[in-house]
């Protein structure tokens, strides 16, 4: 056995980058025993805490950027070690020193693009709005209802556009009085602060907080559930509060309210993915499956591990940008408890979520033939 | 028999208690075990107390308990014994199904307002005949069985009740829309009253004492592990009725989806404890890890395949003799520790397994297990918050009654005390310790009332039956299905009644309900009995409720005989039904036989002294001093050091932070200055003689001798530290133990104050093969110092290296305060300790301690400047001297033994004699404090009478065939014979006071010169030829 001594500059630089609740963790194994990477192969969170106490954590090495920041283990952890603040922390300690692990390499230009052009991609800025080319939508001038945030995925990705387009037809059945702001929306930067890199976090953050109160914004609807967490509970650090809305909130809203009422069939047998960032993390369960048992026709099954319990897609906490190998993905064991429902369909409401599930229907046995990847939009907008 | 009959016997019973005027001494609110206790204290010791349940009979938590750690007695046949002490003690007046509705005045002067529930029984009709529940037609989940089974709308709460009357359920169809009243129709005795209201009453009281006991914390809120979805997940409590006989199947282990016996079961420890998480408990609930330890091991009794898993992060086995109880379920054959916290995976829906995910070094395993128990935390009482408001006292952060850490019994509002485990997680001999002190402190506050509203119990003139042929009665048991299920009662009942001088005989479900024994009492009388046999269970347990059951017929308590056909048949032969029927036939049949030889004999009443010794000055000795002067009783209290303060002398703080050295100088002085204590410093105690009430003792000081003359005596010698030789203690003045590490923080201590890291190891000396046990304290202590040092030197670098983590209870905040501080701990196994070594190294001078760590899977170098020993502490030098004069015996790791670890703690066998403090065992201030009060309470049950009774059964010499070879004096463990002069030489001569009645002198006389009453040669010789009649 190899032998080390605890490194106190280590200790001490961990916790100046936020990493100070390590401290509480008397080694029980919780997070381990609920993580999602242990479905799929060896991750010990609670060793990356223990070598973080010790100031041995091991910058270089891949462990510290498997974590999707999924919150399975701060909801169990006995003593509150906040394992997302301080895994983020160590993040920020390899992203100061520029150290990224082979899995994280993709990270830098991700950065790069997001500093340059608000976006993740590599695309230019002035073709974010061109999704909603054709469809008759504006640009949000003061007092309107509410600001249709779509977020980077809905804005560039090809199979998200179809689900920002789904959106938008239901707003404007529903008659809502909505615009977007446009090439002047940045990343909400939910992901990339959970990379570690927390200046350019501040930046975009900054950066859309101007073009919000400078266009008299005081209601926000958002696509992804990262954009709400990022708008709801991490922009008030700004001193700034918005009302933010998750599109499930506001369709359910919408049908309640009898501004938009579903009278065609979707006869089919749909099965809901509870998000992390909007399940567990923010406590949105029942607004999608109101809306989807709206829908007339549609029968509505639960996998196991909903709800609270939902498993990660494992596009959190910035490995949307990162390459996880097939066998190491937990969206295939998704797909899995998915179609063991006998659903035909995978409902949810993230576009990671939808991205990661798409990957894994294709490489499904059966190529995905038996059962539909589709956002809640997408189904709405058939019923309507 | 006609119940008319009966019914005029009962009312000839009844009419001893006359028509009460709601006024006493004490009210306990609350009759677990603790409440009993207190309630039986307090009445025999000359007050008249209260005694007030919410639920229709007293009994408790524990009640609900199959076996009880670490000696797995059954929990039953030690509490039940006392339900019928209390159901007989004239002094208590229990008021069952009844509440607290509010309470106004002082201390000497409370007036309390009960509100009786309608149990919708006329508790002085019913019988306990149970008829009315065979044709109840309502079936409700059954809460003592944890809803686990059905029971009628009108039932007994459980069999061995106290009172043993029925009451009706909510759910009763009558109740609910007034179809139905057949349980009226059928009662022989017109006891159903529908009619019945909540009703006031006002009882005036000098005292308050509160039992309100705890709740199990629920998982069901949460969900925790599954619970309340995944059908095979219960709570410990729920597999506790499982394992009981009493319980919903009979103690037969099935599991709730499809009834069948699980082969592999899976504990997890610290339901909701130990946690920040919301909806949990941030503290240590103290009893699960034992507990769950004792369930391990019935179930591998009930089940002798079975393969178990027990997931835990700490074991806290931290009592007198748990160490050796977590040894002995580590040793069973497939039965696994694993220290880890786990979660559920799935639930099989067709097995109806389910998986639990925990961590090990190498990776998840995820398995699938038949049954998962949950062990549930201690959470406050349902009425926590209530009686909060209604009796004025605070409660703490945890929701539990806050007490004054130097006396645990008081609440924040003077003359209302407190018991059990209100006051946080306590097991039951801490329950019981603290019920004495309560009963103490509230019998301090009345001490000028002692005797002026208590009676004394008044038995039937007893019979002459010289002149008559022994009529035996034998009265077999069920027990239940401990016994019924494995012989054939009925068949044992026809082959008594063929049995020489047998007249009657007939079985019983629980012979020691109150009802059965009441009835036994009647039978006696009705069938004009003078010998009875009970086949039951052990005389250990349930001999003196007999006996006295035969006093309560009027018949001498001698001519009482027990056959064991439980622990001597039933439950070591559970499996061989005939074989076991037959031998318990032939258990019957020389029980019967034996009878039919007993002699009547009387019991010797001897006077009390009234003057108490304390032995030992530490603050045990002088709490219990104090307490006993305090009652007016004049009290020696002996110390061999030249100043009283013992242990706690090198205690400055303790883990709350409070001033140790003030409160023990304040003790210090009450003592000394007060008129009734007779303090001898620089003592020792050179000879010890006499018996209960009659004590001499010599004690030597400063060159004068003294013989000192008691009642009673309280040892309290306290503990030492162990002085290490591991880990260069001795040999390196930077190594030290916990106690000095405090002396030197109170000192502050240069060296100590420079140091800028210290490794602190656990477990020095102790758990291991020299010393098979737990200190206890080290973990709080270690916790409590490390916490003490970062408060002054924030910046220091502090390690601890431990086995377990044991700051149970309260103490668990503190460990995570410590983490709080940045204090590191590092976990080792006993066959890889950390490596100490002294370390010259870049011009610095330290020492280096290396050890492994699990998880990271390397050894860590920790360099210190200080080592800081948590040493074992060990028994007081000088006890087994002293124990030995005492005639008291001590346990295998040197501590004075009590009576029973559980039910009597501060008890001796031998009586008299009490104990408390680290002479016990080691452990805190405030359990030391309690249970100081504790013993005192004890005591004054023995000096508040003016007589003490000494048994029957004793030895005797006849003269004429006394050799004076003196073997039989050898042989006495009790110093109870010596010779003495007579006409005829020097002879031996028993002291019936002093004889114990084993019989080692009766068997060693080689001239079988002495007999032992109820166990003569022609007494043992029938028995035998009966054995081998059969």
């Amino acid at each position: 056995m190899q032998t080390v001594a605890p490194q106190k500059e280590i200790i001490d630089a961990i916790k100046a980058s936020g990493g100070n609740a390590f401290k509480y963790c008397y080694q029980c194994g919780m997070c381990d025993t609920v993580c999602p990477w242990n479905r799929v192969r060896n991750f010990s969170m609670r060793k990356i805490v223990r070598e973080a106490t010790f100031g041995l954590t091991e910058i270089e090495s891949e462990e510290i950027w498997r974590c999707t920041t999924c919150g399975k283990c701060p909801q169990v952890c006995p003593r509150d070690v906040r394992q997302i603040e301080s895994g983020v922390a160590l993040r920020r300690i390899a992203t100061e020193y520029g150290v990224f692990a082979e899995g994280a390499k993709p990270i830098p230009g991700v950065a790069a693009s997001l500093r340059a052009e608000g976006n993740p991609f590599g695309e230019v800025r002035a073709k974010r709005a061109d999704w909603a080319q054709g469809l008759g939508v504006n640009r949000f001038t003061e007092g309107m209802e509410i600001l249709y945030s779509p977020g980077c995925y809905l804005s560039y990705d090809p199979r998200a556009k179809r689900i920002a387009r789904a959106t938008v037809e239901i707003l404007q059945k529903a008659g809502v009085d909505f615009g977007i702001l446009g090439t002047d929306e940045s990343c909400c930067g939910e992901s990339i602060r959970k990379t570690g890199d927390e200046s350019l976090f501040r930046t975009l953050a900054r950066q859309n907080i101007g073009h919000l109160i400078g266009n008299g914004v005081k209601k926000i609807l958002v696509s992804s559930p990262h954009c709400y967490h990022s708008f709801k509970n991490e922009y008030p650090e700004f001193m700034v509060h918005f009302e933010v809305v998750h599109i499930t909130q506001f369709v359910h809203q919408l049908i309640a309210d009898g501004r938009l009422t579903l009278t065609k069939d979707y006869a089919k047998t749909v099965t809901y993915h509870d998000p992390c960032y909007l399940g567990r993390h923010n406590g949105v369960f029942e607004p999608p499956r109101e809306a989807l048992r709206s829908v007339p026709g549609l029968q509505l099954t639960e996998m196991p591990e909903s709800r609270g319990n939902s498993l990660c897609c494992g596009g959190g906490g910035g490995r949307i940008w990162m390459e996880t190998p097939k066998g190491e993905r937990f969206s295939d064991l998704r797909l899995e408890q998915a179609a063991g429902t006998g659903a035909q369909v995978l409902a949810t409401s993230c576009p990671y979520c939808i991205t990661n599930f798409e990957d894994s229907r294709l490489n499904r046995p059966d190529g995905g033939a038996s059962i539909e990847v589709k956002d809640i939009t997408e189904i709405i907008r058939e019923a309507i | 028999m006609e119940f008319g009959l009966l019914q005029q016997q009962w009312s000839t019973q009844n009419a001893v208690r006359p028509a009460d005027d709601r006024m006493g001494d004490v009210m306990v609110v609350g009759g677990g075990i603790s409440g009993i206790q207190a309630a039986l204290d307090l009445s025999s010791a000359g007050y008249k107390v209260y005694l007030v349940e919410k639920s229709p009979t007293i009994g408790g938590k524990m009640s609900q308990l199959d076996k009880t750690f670490p000696t797995n007695d059954c929990s039953m046949c030690i509490e039940s014994p006392k339900f019928i002490e209390t159901d007989r003690q004239p002094n208590i007046h229990l008021m069952t199904y009844t509440d607290v509705d509010s309470v106004d005045g002082e201390p000497g002067d409370f007036s309390v307002t009960l509100l009786k529930k309608p149990r919708y029984v006329n508790e002085d009709k019913c019988t306990g005949c149970t008829v009315c529940v065979e044709y109840c037609p309502a079936k409700i989940p059954d809460p003592f069985n944890q809803n686990l089974s059905l029971n009628k709308a009108v039932h007994i709460y459980f069999s061995q009740a106290v009172p043993l009357v029925t009451y009706i359920d909510d759910s009763c169809l009558f109740l609910k829309d007034k179809t139905c009243s057949i349980c009226q129709t059928v009662c022989e005795n017109d006891a159903i009253d529908f009619g019945q209201k909540a009703e006031k009453v006002k009882v005036k009281v000098g005292a308050i004492i509160l039992a309100p006991g705890y709740e199990t914390f629920d998982p069901l809120p949460r969900n925790d592990y599954g619970y309340g979805q995944v059908r095979n997940v219960v709570t410990s409590m729920d597999f506790e009725r499982l394992l009981c006989a009493t319980g919903p199947h009979e103690g037969q282990i099935l599991r709730p989806s499809d009834r069948k016996h699980p082969r592999k079961i899976a504990w997890i420890h610290c339901v909701g404890s130990r946690q920040v998480t919301p909806g949990g408990n941030s503290y240590c609930s103290a009893v699960c890890c034992s507990y769950t330890q004792k369930q391990v091991i019935l179930a591998k009794d009930h089940l002798p395949d079975l393969h178990a898993k027990i997931f835990h992060n700490d074991i806290r086995s931290y009592g007198k003799d748990f160490e050796r109880f977590y040894q002995r379920a580590q040793k069973l054959p497939d039965v696994h520790f694993i220290r880890s916290y786990v979660s559920i995976g799935r639930e099989d829906p067709q097995t109806g397994d389910v998986s639990i995910r925990y961590a090990t070094p190498d990776g998840v395993v995820e398995e699938f297990f038949e049954l998962v128990v949950l062990a549930v935390g201690l959470a406050p009482p349902k009425d926590a918050e209530r009686f909060s408001s209604i009796f004025g006292i605070e409660l703490n952060q945890h929701g539990f009654c806050k007490v004054d850490p130097f006396n645990p019994s008081q609440t924040s509002r003077s003359g209302i005390f407190i018991s059990g485990a209100f006051q946080g997680p306590l097991d039951i001999p801490e329950s019981v310790v603290s019920a004495s002190a309560a009963g103490a402190q509230a019998a301090g506050l009345l001490k000028s009332r002692r005797g002026q509203l208590s009676e004394e119990r008044v038995y039937p003139q007893e019979k002459d039956s010289s002149e008559e042929e022994p009529r035996v009665g034998v009265f077999v048991c069920r027990c239940g299905a401990n016994i019924g299920r494995v012989v054939d009662v009925p068949g044992i009942v026809e082959y008594s009644k063929g049995l020489e001088n047998v007249v009657h005989v007939e079985e019983s479900l629980f012979a020691c309900a109150t009802n059965t024994a009441k009835a036994i009492s009647d039978t006696i009388r009705d069938k004009r009995l003078n010998r009875v046999v009970v086949a039951a269970c052990t005389p250990r347990t349930h001999e003196p409720l007999f006996r006295d059951t035969l006093r309560e017929a009027g018949v001498n308590q001698y001519f009482f005989d027990m056959a064991n056909i439980r622990e001597h048949c039933t439950w070591v032969h559970s499996k061989e039904q005939e074989e076991a029927t037959k031998k318990a036939k032939d258990i019957v049949r020389m029980s019967v036989a034996r009878a039919g030889k007993l002699e009547p004999l009387d019991e010797f009443s001897l006077p009390v002294d009234k003057t108490a010794l304390v032995v030992g000055g530490g603050v045990a000795g002088m709490t219990s001093a104090h307490t006993l002067a305090e009652q007016g009783y004049e009290t020696y209290l002996i110390e061999k050091a030249p100043d009283l303060g013992g242990l706690a002398s090198r205690l400055h703080y303790t883990l709350e932070g409070l001033d140790v050295q003030a409160f023990v100088k304040d003790l210090k002085k009450k003592v000394y200055q007060h008129p009734r204590i007779h303090a001898i410093t620089d003592a020792i105690i050179t000879d010890v003689d006499g018996y209960v009430g009659n004590f001499t003792t010599t004690v030597k000081s400063k060159g004068r001798v003294r013989t000192i003359k008691h009642g009673a005596a309280i040892l309290a010698i306290g503990a030492a530290e162990y002085k290490p030789n591991e880990y260069l203690y001795g040999r390196d003045d930077r190594v030290m133990t916990l106690l000095e590490m405090e002396g030197k923080i109170a000192g502050q201590d240069e060296k100590l104050m420079a140091a800028q890291s210290l490794v602190m190891i656990q477990c020095v000396g102790c758990r291991n093969e020299d010393r098979n046990y737990c200190s206890r304290v080290c973990c709080s202590g270690t916790m409590k110092n490390a916490l003490k040092l970062k408060s002054i030197k924030p910046e220091v670098d502090i390690y601890v290296l431990f086995r377990d983590i044991r700051t149970y209870g309260f103490r668990e905040d503190y460990y995570r305060e410590a983490s709080n501080q940045d204090v590191k701990f590092i976990h080792y196994e006993p066959q890889d300790k950390p490596l100490v070594e002294a370390v010259e190294e870049g011009g610095r001078s330290f020492i280096r301690v290396t050890a492994a760590d699990p998880i990271l899977g390397k050894k860590l170098e920790l360099d210190a400047d200080a080592i800081v020993l948590a040493a074992a502490v060990i028994p007081a030098p000088g006890s087994s001297e002293l124990a030995r004069m005492f005639k008291v015996p001590l346990n295998p790791d040197g501590f004075l033994q009590e009576a029973h670890v559980k039910l009597r703690p501060v008890d001796f066998a031998a009586e008299g004699v009490y104990l408390c403090g680290a002479a016990q065992y080691p452990k805190h201030l405030t359990e030391t404090i309690s249970q100081a009060y504790g013993a005192a309470g004890r005591a004054l049950t023995l000096l508040s009478r003016d007589t003490v009774v000494a048994s029957g059964s004793v030895c005797d010499v006849a003269d004429v065939d006394c050799v004076s070879c003196g073997a039989c004096i050898s042989v006495c463990s009790y110093g109870a014979i010596e010779f003495v002069d007579t006409p005829r030489g020097k002879k031996a001569k028993v002291n019936p006071v002093l004889c114990k009645g084993d019989g080692l002198c009766n068997a060693k006389c080689p001239t079988g010169a002495i007999t032992l009453s109820h166990y003569t040669d022609d007494e043992v010789f029938r028995q035998i030829d009966a054995a081998l009649a059969g």
